[in-house]
């Protein structure tokens, strides 16, 4: 893309010059055809964008054990019945218990504790204070952020964390693995009190084996408030504890205040849940793994996983897909087409086998939307997103048993099973010399053991965005060469730096974008209380009246300002243009799926962004059908609109006059999380598409 | 709790900025303000140049950009001159020596210049280079079009006024090269040798404790010649010296230094007329083969380049090396982030930011002499073609 931007560059000097002509090299020529006819080019690298990135189900490969010290699955499990009769006690405890005392989470927490230390585990308690959702401007990209107390906490609301530790026989204390078990003591269902049951049995076994050269640390975790928090904070004060004596120690009966303790570096982390029945005739088994920002764990981790519940354990493993994709008919015919076309080239070439069922393709299709879809959100889909924002690989497993919560001898089998998954997992990692490194970090997943690599997807973003720097060369030789023949004006006769007038208005609108990103954190800061709606109402006005004084104190900014002040459109939209390929390109390594489905809305927004008056003028039924083109692209370009078109695909519905409060709601669980998302909106997307409306009322 | 974290972020950032950046904002301001001065003694020596080849009398359109003013904005407002004054860099001092020195020699006050470049020298190692330029400056004077033009332009104009009166002895008596100041050169000498000899006193006096002299120059000249320091850096050399083998470690820091020697003298020989912007196309080329560069380095050779905005109003690919210049400064942080954040990426995604850095340097200093160079033969067309006209 360079090339070819320099490419352009030299055609236009040489236009300029009228020097000599020197038959330029092949690759120089390359690029002056590519720009000469960048509509043709353009139209063609986008549609191939979007077909690449329809394909890319097909093009999915097996997963595979990259790290060959991990050995799935190669020991014998030593699970034994005594341990798994533990894990059964322990839930059969707290049923007797809960029963008994209604609402009396601290007296289970005991309970727990109790049972740790039986076999022989370090425990500890930590309080933590769950944290409002609140807009820092500072916070997106920052590590984890160190978890400062406040001075006034209220001991009404705070959790309890309960941790045991086994140290290893054979470690030196420097590494350890995490299990945590999410659980509310004071309202857990039946079923989650399973996964406590199972991580007891294992529990009960890791503390006698010999094996071990990585301490295990059991946290089960308080998710009265929520799964992720308890972890975060429980993850914040094991990497930057806090010398400060908080008020919250003082809560309660129980002073936890100096005996937090510490295992090591944390090589993985898993954590487990049990749900509600499975629909299916096996246990179901699913994993998620995406964590902030469209960050997964390495993908070793989920092979060991997903290796040893399929072919040890016998569960039915599967990924988040979404499901309306599935009874989708134009995906099916689309599946159709790639099946039929990938018989016809099996039976051309035996040897070309890409072609995969209607069925794989609808499933890879819909996981992958959903993989996309969650990465692109930059929200975390469990408590394994704090690992990962402490670097460290972590996945979570949510298992649904088929048998009611109080079948005692499936229950059996069900610990059994469970426990030895989680044991071969553990020895896997055990086995680990240093961090996980060898498989993929940035990757897609098809099926649990399916996979797209970086270099496979990235090819899709690639050939979508590839017009943008195509066109913007064309169209800087266009406006330049426009420029030159109308200004007669010689102070303005600057022959290379022509863009810079473009370059001060993109410039302005970014500017006004960074500072519409900031606005919720002042309006949050306003008192009182006020409905989401009433926010969102107050954001609007002050980023339009923000906008019109941008216009008013910018000349040339405005698209209403008179022709001869403005900059030639083309210019402009050369300009901006690159403003959004460089703005996409950065997102596409902050967050991957976030870039691509902003440039599926971009890209043509962009691309076909073009004033419409003279369209209208003209009255000539193609600029007719462009300028209507660019103004549907640029009424669904908008974040709102976009919001509510894609709410209304999901099938929740048109939501009408709260659809303020419903944006307004979504933004502020995006800023919660951290997600890059939000900055892109904000400062790449949104400038964007202003600059795009320029361009479309530009009076030329 | 947001509101603790920023109030407190706030305090904490307002006491820093208060305690140390003094200094540094004061050494940025004050380079902004030599700097102008800089480019207001270029921009009248660029038209009376104008003047005397005859383009402003007769051309009017020709309209001379104030470029000390234009030189001072791009120092002071450039994001890289600020990221470094945050950070709290030490290089907003260096470039107020290099352009103490520049300053002192573009103004004749050859003390000034000659301090100016003894510090530069013994901050940085680098702007030893700079002793070339400036001493071209002290002893031909600032930055002229070719003197093969003017002795072009005044033939033409004697051959035009008087026929005959002239004799040709005196013709070829007109000098074909201009004279050499020896006396300030040698002035300038004198005075860099006694303000090494200062600082070096006064180093020795201070260092006496902890090794003297001799570990001064281990600890600092050392230190940056043999490249002991492979943190990560904008610059190229901790990727390849972290990869190559130790016995080849010498053979290999040998090539890398003379590489910035290398190109010292063609460049001196090719732009001898213009020695301030020699003076940038050497800080330029210093700050991309140095072995520890920073953005402040680019901050200092972008507003020296803004010096020459009347001469280099053609460069080309000026939107390409903006576009380029803005994805990679954006980019850098990014991809540090994904490498030693996130633990994503690894070693080479910095470093490839890093190439694609120096790659769009590269062409910015190729382009910006290709388009002095242009420049210089536009004046020489245009000068033969009015010549021409008017005989």
């Amino acid at each position: 893309m360079a090339t070819e931007k320099r490419n352009k560059e030299e055609e236009e000097v040489k236009t300029d010059d009228g020097s000599p002509k020197i038959k330029p090299r092949p690759i120089v020529q390359l690029g002056i055809f590519l720009v000469a006819h960048s509509p043709v080019f353009s139209v063609v690298f986008s549609a191939a964008g979007v077909l690449a990135l329809l394909i890319l189900p097909l093009l999915a490969k097996n997963t595979y054990i990259s790290e060959n010290a991990l050995m799935p699955g190669s020991a014998r499990s030593m699970l034994s019945n005594r341990d798994v009769s533990d894990g059964s006690k322990l839930v059969k405890d707290i049923k007797n218990y809960r029963l008994n005392h209604e609402g009396q989470g601290v007296e289970v927490q005991k309970l727990v504790g109790k049972y740790m230390s039986e076999m022989v585990a370090e425990v500890y308690y930590q309080k933590f204070h769950p944290e409002g959702n609140q807009f820092h401007p500072l916070h997106f990209f920052s590590g984890p952020d160190s978890y400062t107390l406040l001075d006034n906490v209220s001991c009404a609301s705070y959790g309890v964390n309960v941790a045991g530790i086994i140290r290893a026989p054979r470690g030196d204390g420097k590494e350890s693995i995490v299990l945590v078990t999410p659980y509310d003591f004071i309202n857990g269902g039946d079923y989650e009190a399973l996964s406590l049951g199972i991580t007891s049995t294992l529990f009960s076994l890791l503390a006698r084996v010999t094996w071990l050269s990585k301490d295990i640390i059991w946290l089960v975790a308080d998710s009265r408030y929520g799964d992720y928090r308890p972890v975060a904070a429980w993850l914040s004060e094991y990497h930057s504890p806090s010398f400060k004596v908080s008020d919250l120690l003082k809560c309660g009966e129980r002073n936890t205040a100096d005996n937090f303790r510490r295992a090591g570096t944390v090589a993985a982390a898993l954590v487990l849940k049990v749900d509600g029945r499975s629909e299916r005739f096996e246990d179901t088994l699913s994993i998620y793994a995406e964590a902030s920002n469209g960050q997964m764990p390495n993908l070793d981790l989920i092979n060991v996983v997903n290796y040893l519940a399929v072919h040890r354990q016998g569960f039915y493993v599967k990924v988040e897909k979404v499901v309306s994709l599935l009874s989708s008919s134009w995906l099916k015919i689309i599946g159709e087409i790639f099946e039929a076309v990938g018989k016809l080239a099996h039976t051309l070439n035996p040897d070309w086998n890409f072609g995969i069922p209607v069925a794989d393709y609808l499933e890879g299709s819909a996981t992958l939307a959903s993989s996309l879809y969650s990465q692109a959100l930059g929200i975390p889909t469990g408590p394994h997103g704090a690992f990962r924002d402490n670097q460290v690989d972590a996945i979570t497993l949510k298992v649904s048993p088929r048998f009611p919560p109080d079948s005692k001898t499936r229950q059996h089998d069900f610990f059994l099973r469970g426990a030895r998954l989680l044991e071969g997992t553990i020895r896997s990692v055990n086995n680990l010399l240093e961090k996980f490194h060898q498989s993929f970090f940035l990757y897609l997943l098809t099926s649990p053991s399916k996979f797209i690599s970086v270099g496979v997807y990235m090819i899709a973003f690639a050939l979508l965005v590839a017009p943008l720097p195509m066109v913007a060369a064309s169209l800087y030789i266009e406006g330049c060469k426009a420029l030159t023949k109308s200004t007669d004006n010689p102070t303005e006769n600057l022959k290379s730096w022509k863009w810079l007038d473009a370059a001060k208005q993109v410039f302005a609108l970014h500017l006004f974008g960074f500072i519409v990103t900031l606005l919720p954190y002042f309006i949050c800061q306003v008192p009182g209380q006020h409905s989401p709606s009433n926010r969102s109402i107050m954001w609007g006005t002050t980023s339009s009246s923000l906008l019109l004084i941008t216009f008013a104190a910018i000349p040339g900014c405005s698209p209403f300002t008179s022709r001869h002040h403005g900059t030639h459109w083309a210019v402009l939209k050369s300009v901006t243009i690159s403003a959004a390929f460089i703005g996409l390109c950065l997102m596409s390594i902050i967050n991957f799926a976030t870039a691509e489905i902003g440039a599926l809305l971009l890209v043509p927004t962009c691309l076909m962004a073009q004033p419409i008056k003279p369209a209208l003028r003209s009255r000539r039924i193609k600029s007719m059908l462009g300028a209507f083109c660019s103004m549907v692209l640029l009424t669904i370009g908008f974040p709102v609109m976009f919001f509510a078109i894609s709410k209304g695909l999901f099938g929740e519905g048109l939501v009408g006059l709260s659809l303020g409060g419903e944006f307004w709601t979504w933004l502020e669980s995006l800023w919660a999380w951290k997600s890059a998302t939000y900055l892109y909106i904000g400062m790449v997307h949104l400038p964007c598409w202003l600059l795009c409306l320029c361009i479309l009322f530009h009076p030329s | 709790m947001a509101h603790h974290c920023c109030s407190r972020f706030l305090d904490l950032s307002r006491f820093r900025v208060l305690k140390g950046n003094q200094v540094i904002s004061c050494a940025d301001i004050l380079s902004a303000m030599l700097l102008r001065g800089i480019g207001q003694k270029l921009q009248m020596a660029y038209g009376l140049n104008a003047r005397l080849l005859g383009f402003l009398k007769s051309s009017r359109d020709k309209v001379i950009l104030p470029c000390g003013d234009i030189a001072a904005l791009v120092y002071l407002w450039n994001p890289f001159t600020i990221v470094s004054c945050v950070g709290l860099s030490t290089s907003p001092i260096e470039n107020l020596a290099v352009v103490l020195a520049l300053f002192g020699a573009v103004t004749r006050r050859v003390p000034l210049a000659a301090f100016g470049f003894v510090m530069a020298t013994h901050l940085s190692l680098y702007p030893a280079t700079l002793a070339i330029p400036i001493i071209i400056i002290l002893g031909y004077g600032l930055d002229a079009p070719p003197i093969k033009l003017f002795l072009q332009t005044r033939s033409v104009e004697n051959e035009k006024s008087s026929t005959s009166t002239v004799s040709k002895q005196a013709k070829s008596k007109q000098t074909t090269h201009l004279p050499f100041l020896w006396k300030t050169v040698a002035h300038f000498l004198f005075w860099v040798l006694l303000w090494s000899l200062y600082v070096l006193v006064l180093c020795a006096l201070s260092l006496n404790k902890y090794g003297g002299l001799e570990e001064m120059f281990k600890r600092t000249y050392g230190f940056i010649l043999s490249i002991e320091d492979l943190s990560p850096n904008i610059g190229v050399f901790w990727y390849f010296f972290a990869e190559v083998f130790d016995f080849f470690r010498n053979f290999f820091l040998i090539v890398f230094h003379v590489n910035v020697l290398f190109m010292l003298l063609p460049l001196v020989i090719r732009l001898k007329h213009r020695p301030c912007f020699l003076a940038f196309v050497y800080l330029a080329i210093s700050s991309i083969l140095k072995s520890y560069p920073s953005v402040g380095d680019s901050a200092l050779y972008l507003s020296l380049w803004a010096l020459f905005v009347n001469e280099l109003i053609d460069m080309k690919f000026s939107f390409f090396l903006f576009c380029g210049y803005l994805g990679i400064s954006l980019l850098s942080p990014v991809m540090h982030n994904l490498w030693i954040w996130r633990g994503t990426g690894n070693a080479n995604f910095y470093f490839g930011n890093a190439i694609g850095y120096a790659c769009f340097q590269i062409v910015f200093v190729v382009e910006s002499v290709s388009a002095m160079l242009n420049h210089d033969r536009a004046l020489r067309r245009s000068s033969s073609n009015h010549g021409e006209v008017k005989s």
